[in-house]
């Protein structure tokens, strides 16, 4: 049969964003996807060359709209490594805290995209966008701002939490478990879902470990790597969690994987208030002359919501010779070709929502 | 004398202008119906909607936003008319009005009540069918006619859908002019005085139910327009006044499929205290709010699995239904 091939995007409903798919169709099933990207490109690594370190601070957000102080974080942490600045005890306890709230924030916003992207008329959309703005909320508490934070300051942070905080997050992750019970009713027991998720869009182990996959990609196609077990950073050794690691690498498991660590991320968030010292969190104030570079070359990576967020930054006294970014969007992008074969042209778009993409990120 | 005895003398005269004019007002009155309940239950439609969502909807134009539809349908008016290069021309601005014709006219043909009715037809629930299967022909002609390859999937999953639900229909529907002896509508909702046919055969129901669902388009089953996948299926090269087109089409196969199932199963007209046309009307606005509750919670099928639902399940559901219907009642 004649293989007709079809332009999906840039402009389409459910391409998360401007990326343009070209799939190749014999009758219904995918033959081939090729994804097109850099309609979002706007040249972040070399714009960071221009300006001083804790200048392009603000900018580091935006690569990641979903989960803007996963990125920010990771950039200071890069800086404060290349500095030798130690972030002290408290400030550590607070970035993790504030970092799984924004977790929590982001995997809100794609459950409730995934029904979306099934076809359902915005219900669970809307629901997820109401919960994560409980948490959103709860960041602006802690940060003054809503999306864009800019909080995180070299070895520690801008504000401290203010006091009744942790009570306030306490209420929002109780309120949140009985919400995550609603959306069990309402998404897992419905027959359709189950329908258009089992066994969709399945990427075998061997194949997400060839193409470098990281995050719910690769952790559902039953490979445990999760940065914050791994290759811990700030205070996830003490505390404690399970990352989420499921079989079967369909769209099903993505999902699971994705609801599991909001319920790990509760976990974590508790676990944190708890153990959490007093003292200061507070950090560097920003400057324009930073403090002296103690690395040169520096490698930090992160589990940011969508999976391995990795900074590699050559320094000069002032401002990065290089930095470059591996965005963990733009690797599982990549993936899709995999996944997608051999399903329904009508699966692609729930496939493609799977891999949460954020074309920001992709882009950069 | 009330406006529809009125219409009835009319229509029933024996001189054919005032039996002509008789049934140009009763189109009228039809017309205004089917404008009234669109415009009202898109309203309604999108206040439900947003409630079960946290929303408040529509709220600026008019009090509780009930003029925001009108200021929609002005906009889209106002728009001009756009035909794509490929599309066929004439197919693609006649097609539209054509299908929306088609329906208007199977809502004529039902009667709202012994009196209220354009014509007692012997063989109504037939010509009814019939109309009712151009239907997906015309979404068809339309999807190729538009030379869009979204279009084009569209055009091909409405063939399939019509393989898939339409016979279990129209078995369902057989089973019931069978069993009452007739096939006119009348003859059909006087056999539910006692008992509505939705609890004498409750499989028949479901089955129709369903397969009405993916006649109206209504999710589960709405995978002909598809919005996340197909951008907007047949729709997707329509230009905006054809869109206010097939919005009022929309509404206007919800009512007729909320008629549909109030006549065929839920004892039509039949009801205590109030008029006979608002027992009916008021059946069907319980439908179309049962239908749009789907709607708000359920996500899309895929079509081939529509197809296996449709003949591993409705189809032998239906046969299921005449064979228990002839053993019981025959």
């Amino acid at each position: 049969m004649a293989i007709t091939k079809i332009n999906v995007g840039p402009i389409h409903p459910s391409t998360h964003g401007v990326l343009r798919l070209v799939v190749h169709l014999d009758g219904d099933t995918i033959v081939k996807v090729e994804p097109h990207i850099g309609f979002l490109h706007r040249g972040v690594e070399k714009l960071v060359e221009t300006r001083m370190y804790m200048q392009s601070h603000p900018y580091m957000e935006k690569i990641d709209y979903m989960a803007p102080m996963s990125v920010d974080e990771l950039y200071v942490a890069t800086v404060e490594k290349a500095m030798g600045i130690e972030v002290n005890e408290r400030a550590q306890y607070v970035r993790v805290v504030l970092l799984e709230l924004q977790r929590i924030a982001s995997h809100l916003f794609w459950v409730g995209s995934i029904c979306n992207d099934l076809g359902q008329l915005f219900t669970t959309f809307m629901w997820g966008f109401r919960d994560r703005d409980m948490a959103l909320r709860l960041l602006e508490v802690a940060t003054g701002q809503r999306m864009f934070y800019v909080n995180m300051r070299l070895g520690g942070l801008a504000r401290d939490i203010p006091e009744g905080f942790a009570e306030e997050v306490i209420e929002f992750l109780d309120y949140l478990e009985k919400r995550l019970k609603d959306y069990e009713k309402f998404i897992e027991k419905n027959p359709i879902f189950i329908q258009r998720m089992k066994g969709i869009g399945r990427l075998s182990r061997s194949e997400a470990l060839d193409l470098g996959v990281t995050g719910q990609v690769l952790r559902t196609s039953g490979v445990s790597y999760d940065v914050r077990k791994n290759n811990p950073y700030y205070v996830y050794e003490k505390l404690n969690f399970n990352p989420v690691v499921l079989t079967g690498g369909d769209n099903l498991a993505r999902y699971k994987a994705r609801v599991l660590e909001i319920k790990e991320s509760i976990r974590l968030i508790r676990n944190a208030l708890g153990n959490m010292p007093e003292g200061s969190a507070l950090g560097m104030p920003v400057k324009l002359v930073s403090p002296p570079l103690k690395n040169r070359m520096v490698t930090v990576s992160r589990e940011n919501p969508r999976g391995e967020e990795m900074m590699y930054m050559v320094g000069d006294p002032q401002k990065p010779y290089r930095l470059s970014i591996r965005a963990p969007t733009f690797i599982n992008l990549s993936a899709l070709d995999y996944m997608a074969r051999e399903n329904r042209f009508a699966d692609l778009f729930s496939i493609m929502g799977t891999l949460d993409l954020v074309m920001a990120d992709v882009d950069r | 004398m009330s406006i529809d005895s009125i219409i009835e003398n009319a229509i029933n005269s024996h001189s054919l202008a005032v039996s002509l004019a008789g049934l140009i007002a009763y189109g009228i009155v039809i017309a205004i119906l089917i404008f009234a309940f669109s415009y009202f239950f898109g309203w309604f439609e999108r206040k439900l909607i947003a409630k079960s969502q946290y929303r408040h909807g529509p709220t600026y134009v008019g009090k509780y936003g009930i003029l925001q539809n009108f200021a929609d349908l002005v906009k889209l008016l106002a728009k001009e008319i756009i035909i794509p290069e490929n599309a066929n021309k004439v197919l693609i601005s006649l097609a539209p009005v054509v299908l929306v014709a088609l329906n208007v006219f199977i809502i004529f043909l039902i009667p709202f009540s012994p009196a209220l009715q354009a014509s007692n037809l012997g063989l109504g629930l037939l010509l009814i069918f019939v109309v009712l299967g151009f239907t997906p022909i015309i979404l068809f002609i339309i999807g190729f006619a538009s030379g869009n390859k979204f279009s084009d999937i569209s055009a091909q999953r409405s063939v399939l859908m019509l393989i898939s639900y339409e016979l279990p229909m129209i078995i369902v529907v057989a089973t019931l002019a069978l069993f009452t002896g007739s096939y006119s509508i009348n003859g059909i909702i006087a056999a539910q005085a006692r008992l509505p046919f939705a609890i004498l055969m409750p499989i028949g129901f479901f089955v129709f139910f369903v397969a009405m669902l993916a006649e109206l388009e209504r999710p589960p089953f709405d995978t002909r327009e598809a919005d996340s996948e197909l951008i907007a299926g047949w729709l997707t090269d329509l230009s905006a006044p054809y869109y206010a087109l097939a919005l009022l089409l929309d509404y206007t196969r919800m009512l007729l499929g909320g008629l549909l199932i109030s006549i065929l199963f839920l004892g039509g007209w039949d009801g205590p205290f109030l008029p006979a046309p608002l027992w009916l009307l008021i059946k069907a606005f319980l439908v179309a709010v049962f239908i749009t509750i789907i709607r708000i919670t359920t996500m899309r099928m895929r079509v081939d699995k529509i197809l296996k639902f449709g003949w591993i399940w409705l189809m032998p559901l239906a046969l299921l239904n005449m064979v228990i219907t002839f053993f019981l009642f025959l």
